[in-house]
């Protein structure tokens, strides 16, 4: 990247710039804020949650919509562009090429994310992330669902641009003295997560129209007064979002594939199994997307299939894990920030892959589904494996952005705390899924097992949102007045890193 | 990548599938046993509606928010709804089923102890979704 | 290739449809199963293996954080340091 902060730029130069590293400035800073807007709204959720009976949201009405933008913004608005942020660094430089493929698409792509946002903020709707018909279609209060409907509309279309201009960039830009199979790993975790978004975006993008038009009134697709199908709705939505989930988790795993290799000083145990992996997971994640909806009134026939597709995803993420503990193994490790996060993010990555095993067993679902548990499980997900993954890349491209240094000790309490947050509030919510809390509620029953359970997700919660504030104090003092980083080495490491600050960039 | 073995990452690939398979099978055996639901079940039809349930006994007499029903007999739910989707949750016998507009969902289960067991509703159906209580009484 | 369809159609005649017939016929049994108790078994033994699994995993990590950390007495250079890799 380019050292905005050492050769100091008007701003509207990168705003208006399309060069790649200036775009993901862009993503980074977008993905950061609503990052803390999100949490924001998650440490609201928990704070009402604390005791049972309504304390500081009044109304079920308000805090409905909070958890609904809560996830809206950390999904679409956080983790999304991120990984885009990543992408837009590094892919054009593990690939040897100059740019993205179509720069200006590149630059579109994301300015669509800054006006979706503001529809789903600005709007604020209600029906939880994943707007379920008949309530989405004919009860929920507009205009904030319909915002909702756009602003996701947007966002879609901004996925499959940037998942276009990373196929491209890819297969058709690469150096040709690089075959293919030589590609870096992280690389090719977009390049197989941007395949998932081409095949899956498009059911969702049908069913928001569909969802549109019905809340209009002039169709009834999924409205059963006029002879529609809900269900439909779920199986469009989750031919979308069961592979949005690998979408979300590749880029992070390639991320984790860039650091562990580098500060465990040895190279990755098997680049072709990595490989493997990616593109096994690729195409198992279109095989699950029905084991969603298992409690909807499934035959035992689909149920059999879809509980076979979602296992058949698990060898492969193992193989990932097998390939993170075999480069560490017999290596030399330096424990700076960034690869606490790694090493976090893979232990975290097994829980929630482990409580995915059971989630899949048939019979389990009726005592989980729509519990706290799968908020436990998903976030386990999102949080645990994804987040940590990406907090971690951020600390290691921080040197090349700001040519800085962050402070170490203060990352390295950033990550304990976090872990220990994220510990609390997930597995803690596993249990409370157990004991039969639904998820999605204002208020629950006064059972001392609810009490206590929701005090410790409660308290966790709270340590994450000190911790990231640690973060962002750190993130921007240190960017202005932190030790000038070693260019060559920032981690006193050896080896060859991928220099993004080295990218020409035409403004300088 | 170049010439070391991988067979120690095969031995473990293989033994995650065997895992998965006994994980797959398990479930599937009680998945087959729990909705085989016995022919002399008496049927119980449930309706949800924001924001309460509505029971109505074979013999017709119908209940709302309470469902009294008999030890030792086992008892079918048809199960559905008017206006949203809901879902019908009685978690201490380990009952759910989706109620949505347009279809009939069932799960049966046989009630083996007698007292008050809550019923909840645990798919989001807006305002009072959290309220959508209901209780099940188990007499002798 | 003959040999080995007919070995297999030989066998499936022999174990699998008996088993299959086996494991349909317990259905008919006029005992009802007990829902709660099926359900919760299946749970209690999926806990099992993942807490084994899990042990086996985060004892791997957690001895391999330890061990192959730079500050451990017998860290040793690996032996791509200071080469092109």
């Amino acid at each position: 990247m380019v050292l905005e902060l050492q050769k100091p730029r008007p701003i509207w130069q990168i705003m208006f710039s399309t060069h790649h590293t200036d775009v993901g400035l862009l993503y980074v800073i977008t993905s950061i804020a609503f990052f803390f807007m999100g949490g924001a709204l998650a440490l609201g959720i928990r704070a009402e949650l604390f005791l049972p009976g309504a304390q500081i949201i009044t109304d079920s009405m308000t805090f409905n919509r909070m958890f609904t933008v809560h996830g809206t913004t950390l999904i679409f608005l956080f983790l999304l562009p991120f990984a885009s942020a990543v992408g837009n660094y590094f892919v054009p430089i593990m690939i040897r090429y100059k740019d993205m493929a179509y720069p200006k698409l590149n630059a579109i792509a994301f300015w669509m994310i800054p006006p979706g946002g503001a529809l789903i903020w600005l709007g604020f709707a209600d029906f939880s992330w994943y707007a379920t018909p008949p309530y989405s279609a004919i009860r929920a209060p507009g205009p904030a669902a319909d915002m909702w409907i756009f602003g996701l509309k947007i966002l879609g279309v901004s996925s499959v641009l940037g998942a276009i201009n990373f196929i491209v960039t890819i297969l058709k830009c690469k150096h040709p003295d690089l075959p293919l199979s030589k590609v870096p790993l992280l690389a090719w975790s977009f390049l197989t997560s941007s395949m998932i978004v081409l095949v899956a975006i498009p059911s969702f993008a049908a069913a928001l129209v569909m969802l549109l038009t019905d809340r209009l009134g002039v169709t009834g697709f999924f409205d059963p007064a006029k002879g529609g199908d809900p269900i439909a709705y779920q199986h469009l939505f989750w031919f979308t979002f069961h592979p949005e989930v690998y979408v979300l988790v590749i880029p992070a795993i390639g991320m984790m594939y860039e650091i562990i290799p580098r500060f465990s000083r040895k190279p990755i145990f098997s680049h072709s199994s990595g490989v493997f992996a990616f593109v096994v997971l690729s195409i198992v994640s279109f095989s699950s997307w029905a084991h969603h909806m298992y409690a909807t009134g499934m035959s035992f026939t689909e149920k059999t299939v879809f509980m076979i597709g979602t296992l058949a995803a698990v060898p492969a993420s193992g193989m990932h894990v097998f390939n993170f503990v075999a480069t560490m193994w017999g290596a030399r490790i330096k424990f700076a920030t960034p690869m606490m996060w790694s090493v976090g993010g893979i232990a975290l990555f097994f829980s929630a892959g482990a409580g995915g095993v059971a989630n899949a067993a048939m019979p389990f679902d009726f005592i989980t589904h729509d519990s706290y548990w799968v908020v436990g499980h998903f976030h386990l997900f999102v949080m645990g494996t994804i987040a940590f993954g990406s907090i971690g890349f951020l600390y290691y491209m921080f040197p090349y952005i700001t040519g800085r240094m962050y402070n170490e000790t203060a990352g390295k309490i950033h990550f304990i705390m976090s872990f220990v947050g994220t510990v609390m509030v997930f597995f803690t919510q596993h249990v409370l899924g157990l004991y039969g809390m639904p998820r999605r509620v204002f208020d629950y029953q006064p059972y001392p097992e609810y009490i206590i359970m929701n005090q410790i997700a409660s308290v966790g919660a709270m340590i994450i949102g000190a911790s990231m504030l640690l973060w962002l104090i750190n993130m921007i003092y240190s960017a202005g007045k932190g030790k000038e980083a070693n260019m060559d080495d920032p981690w006193g490491l050896g080896g060859k890193y991928y220099f993004p600050y080295q990218a020409k960039n035409p403004h300088h | 990548m170049s010439g070391h073995s991988n067979w120690p990452e095969w031995i473990y690939v293989g033994v995650v599938v065997s895992l998965l398979v006994y994980v797959g099978a398990e479930a599937w055996n009680v998945e087959r046993l729990v909705e085989h639901t016995p022919a002399e079940a008496e049927v119980i039809k449930v309706v949800g509606q924001q924001w309460f349930w509505t029971f109505e006994h074979a013999d017709g007499t119908k209940e709302v928010g309470e469902l009294h029903l008999k030890k030792g007999q086992p008892y079918k739910f048809e199960i559905t709804a008017k206006d949203v989707n809901h879902a019908f949750n009685i978690h201490d016998y380990v009952i759910l089923q989706d109620a949505v507009v347009g279809r009939i969902n069932t799960a049966w289960f046989v009630p083996d102890k007698a007292g008050e067991y809550p019923i909840q509703c645990r798919e989001y159906c807006g305002l009072l979704h959290y309220n959508m209580r209901g209780t099940l009484i188990v007499e002798e | 290739m003959d040999k080995t369809i007919a070995l297999m159609s030989i066998l499936t005649i022999l174990i699998v449809l008996p088993t299959i017939q086996l494991v349909f016929a317990a259905t008919d049994a006029h005992e009802y199963i007990n829902r709660k108790v099926e359900i919760w078994n299946l749970f209690f033994k999926m806990m099992t293996i993942a807490f084994t699994v899990g042990a086996v995993v985060s004892g791997t990590l957690i001895w391999l954080v330890w061990r192959f950390r730079e500050s451990h007495p017998n860290a040793k250079p690996t032996k791509y340091e200071g080469t092109e890799w």
